[in-house]
């Protein structure tokens, strides 16, 4: 394929063309009476992904089925989340719909989607599903063998450094262990500037925890085996960082989770762990910053966590054919590389991953390698529908250590203890 | 048309309902009939929604969403174990008493100052009601932003002139004074204006004797302002008290009832208990038993004041 299908203006041109090769033809065959008919199809989106590229897609599904139109509705995720299961007790879902990770498991336990089955057995092998996409992608969007979602946008967690500040600090290359980032963090932290900004996202914590081999829930044992002397390392490092070293800042306890972006872009903090969607705002928050991207770190071993948005049908969906249509469309390889372009938005196909395009866009190609070895933190424990019960234990277990300093052999023995109960329960 | 003209007419159709049904009875339907639409109106938005609400609470799974199964009353008494449904109560109640009691005080304080004549009162009353206008997400932002230890601009007024900045929203033991502060700060207006309401109906003529006995400006404020005001200070604690259990956007919209669950509110606590956690039947139990609490502590609150207000 032509290096030129990266240009969003060629992806304009060449959409209509692509989109029929991808996915028109097949959706005209296998259901033809409602490619003939007229409506509305309803999707329910993220704001923070309304792209240009998904405007065209859907500019050119209209195009290609002149009765129908899309509704494209637009929420954060909690209030989408309200929403949703505000529509599921009507009856009156969307056709298809967004959703940041963990919901289609735990919507496929509770049959409130469906099984995308009857459409990757008639679209599946023509448009690369599940074949073409991270492996790990079609297990945390599987529920008992079945496929109920489709990963759209696959992120990790890395680390953004200010170059100057490390080079300043006598620094040549970003830390690529512990000791090393503890360190950097030690040489970079003057007066009002931090050397790392820690998220109050509980998430933020499991790059710290994997690096040091510790897992959610063990389902051999039915357990959460965090409270071993691995975990509670990890933990008490982090909080070593804000109350022993004094490199970094107690993070703002607050609705939004910009905080450690605003403040390395404000060049207040050398270095902060996060994903892909915090290009375009550093980018644009501060054209003259001199940073870049570094791999996860290494303690025990490489690792740091997956996430990104899925999409799913729900059961009562009015029209899901034309919802797994415009599924298919959004995530063509073209479209996957348009958006990447455009947003700096990373992709779960591995064609995408090993596109030398990828080279050319800025910051993205160490997020390509990363998904390489990023893991999926609560794939198993959604499993046991117990997910819901015992993740905001760990989080107070974990703002606990964050924000008042309590040893985390304590937080984490409580929170294991609890979250055991839990699990134990039938 | 003649009143005789009709008289025969009812007179004939009095006569054949007598047959049926009692005067008294016809009355009773014809009221009925009247009040039927607000009837059907709060059965079908509250009554049945509250009833539906009341099953759910004795499911467990995912009444009113999917499949579920009867409990019977085990999540009303999984609520007494639940430790962190016991400390958002305790924050909840916290934040209640703080907020409808500083609200009272602050408001009293600023009708008793701008009741007098003084100038531009007009105005310093309308800036003082102004926050109660303004949505709770605006002044939600608003705050965030000036409160943010780091990028906010109380901090670096401060760092400017040469005080350390404060952690308000990141230190567990502040957080919860800090939105506190907040809804003071957005209420105090509107408890001036109706303490300014009170006050102006309090007779003058009691001053005026009072005055002329020997009373000092205290016992003035003592034995005859405060007494007179009871009614107004009712109204206020009663309806605050009764908003701020059922808080929910604080917690929300500007710390997500961190850190650590320090400022965790009961309504955002059911709200994600619902919609985060999915246990929708144990949010249903959890909502139910706040409304008894608050209903409670309602009848409370009238009794003792009704024992010391004077109308």
């Amino acid at each position: 394929m032509k290096k030129n299908r990266l240009s969003r203006r060629n992806f304009l041109k060449i959409g209509a063309t692509s989109a029929i090769a991808l996915g028109l033809s097949p959706i005209r065959e296998i259901y033809p009476a409602k490619a003939q008919e007229e409506g509305v199809v309803t999707i329910y989106w993220n704001p923070g992904h309304v792209y240009d590229t998904y405007q065209t897609v859907i500019d050119q599904f209209q195009e290609d089925f002149p009765g129908w139109t899309v509704n494209w509705e637009k929420y954060q995720w909690p209030d989408m989340r309200t929403k949703l299961l505000a529509d599921f007790a009507a009856g009156n879902p969307p056709d298809m719909t967004a959703e940041p990770g963990g919901w289609v498991q735990e919507f496929a336990l509770g049959g409130q989607i469906r099984s995308l089955t009857e459409f990757v057995e008639a679209d599946g092998e023509e448009i690369g599903f599940p074949s073409d996409w991270q492996d790990y992608t079609i297990s945390r969007n599987s529920h008992e063998g079945e496929i109920y979602g489709m990963q759209i946008h696959l992120t990790c967690g890395l680390m953004f450094y200010n170059i100057d500040m490390l080079e300043n600090a006598g620094f040549s290359a970003p830390p690529t262990t512990w000791d090393e980032f503890l360190e950097v963090a030690q040489a970079t932290a003057q007066g009002n500037v931090f050397g790392f900004a820690p998220n109050q996202a509980t998430g933020y914590a499991w790059p710290w925890l994997l690096q040091n081999n510790v897992s959610y829930y063990d389902p051999d044992t039915n357990t959460v085996p965090m409270d071993t002397q691995d975990a509670i390392d990890a933990m008490q490092f982090q909080s070593d960082l804000i109350h022993v070293h004094n490199v970094a800042p107690i993070p703002i306890a607050s609705a939004d989770y910009e905080g450690p972006q605003k403040l390395f872009t404000a060049n207040r903090a050398a270095m902060i762990i996060t994903g892909p969607w915090d290009i375009k705002p550093t980018r644009e928050g501060n054209p003259d910053l001199n940073w870049d991207v570094a791999p996860a770190l290494t303690n025990q071993r490489q690792s740091t966590f997956a996430a990104g948005v899925s999409m799913m049908i729900p059961k009562d969906a009015k029209n899901p054919e034309m919802g797994w249509e415009l599924m298919k469309r959004f995530t063509a390889l073209d479209a996957e590389l348009a958006a990447t372009q455009e947003a700096g938005m990373t992709m779960p196909r591995k064609s995408w991953a090993v596109d030398e395009a990828l080279e050319e866009i800025p910051f993205i190609a160490e997020f390509g390698r990363g998904l390489g070895y990023a893991e999926d933190v609560t794939a198993e424990l959604r499993r046991t529908g117990k997910f819901g019960e015992i993740d905001p234990l760990f989080s107070k277990a974990y703002e606990e250590v964050i924000y008042t300093n309590r040893p985390a052999s304590e937080a984490l023995a409580e929170f294991v203890e609890e979250a055991n109960r839990i699990l134990s329960e039938a | 048309m003649s009143v005789t003209s009709i008289e025969p007419k009812l007179d004939l159709a009095g006569s054949k309902h007598r047959e049926w049904v009692s005067s008294k009875t016809r009355r009773a339907l014809i009221s009925y009939s009247f009040l039927l639409p607000a009837i059907l109106y709060f059965s079908i938005f509250f009554f049945y929604p509250i009833a539906l609400e009341f099953w759910a609470s004795l499911q467990s799974g995912l009444p009113l969403v999917g499949e579920s199964q009867f409990v019977g009353i085990e999540n009303y008494q999984r609520i007494l174990q639940d430790k962190r449904v016991i400390h958002s109560f305790k924050v909840t109640i916290i934040y209640s008493v703080g907020s409808t009691v500083i609200t009272a005080i602050v408001g009293l304080i600023l009708a008793l100052i701008l009741n007098q004549k003084i100038r531009g009162r007009v105005i310093i009353r309308s800036i003082i009601f102004f926050p109660y206008m303004i949505s709770i997400v605006i002044i939600a932002l608003l705050w965030s932003n000036i409160l943010d230890p780091y990028l906010g601009i109380l901090n670096s007024f401060l760092y400017s002139i040469g005080i350390d900045g404060q952690n308000w929203l990141t230190n567990p033991n502040t957080a919860l004074p800090a939105v506190i502060s907040l809804v003071v700060w957005q209420n105090m207006g509107y408890a001036m204006v109706i303490y300014l309401a009170g006050l102006q109906n309090i007779p003058e003529q009691y001053y005026e004797a009072a005055k002329i006995d020997g009373a000092s400006k205290f016992h003035l404020f003592r034995y005859i302002t405060l007494p007179l005001l009871a009614p107004t200070t009712l109204f206020i604690t009663v309806i605050g008290m009764i908003g701020n259990l059922q808080a929910i956007a604080p917690a929300y919209l500007i710390t997500r009832g961190g850190p650590a669950d320090a400022t965790n509110l009961y309504a955002y606590h059911v709200f994600n208990v619902a919609f985060d956690e999915l246990r929708i039947g144990y949010a249903s139990a959890l909502a139910f038993m706040m409304f008894a609490v608050i209903f409670v502590l309602t009848m409370i609150q009238f009794k003792i004041a009704g024992t010391q207000v004077e109308y």
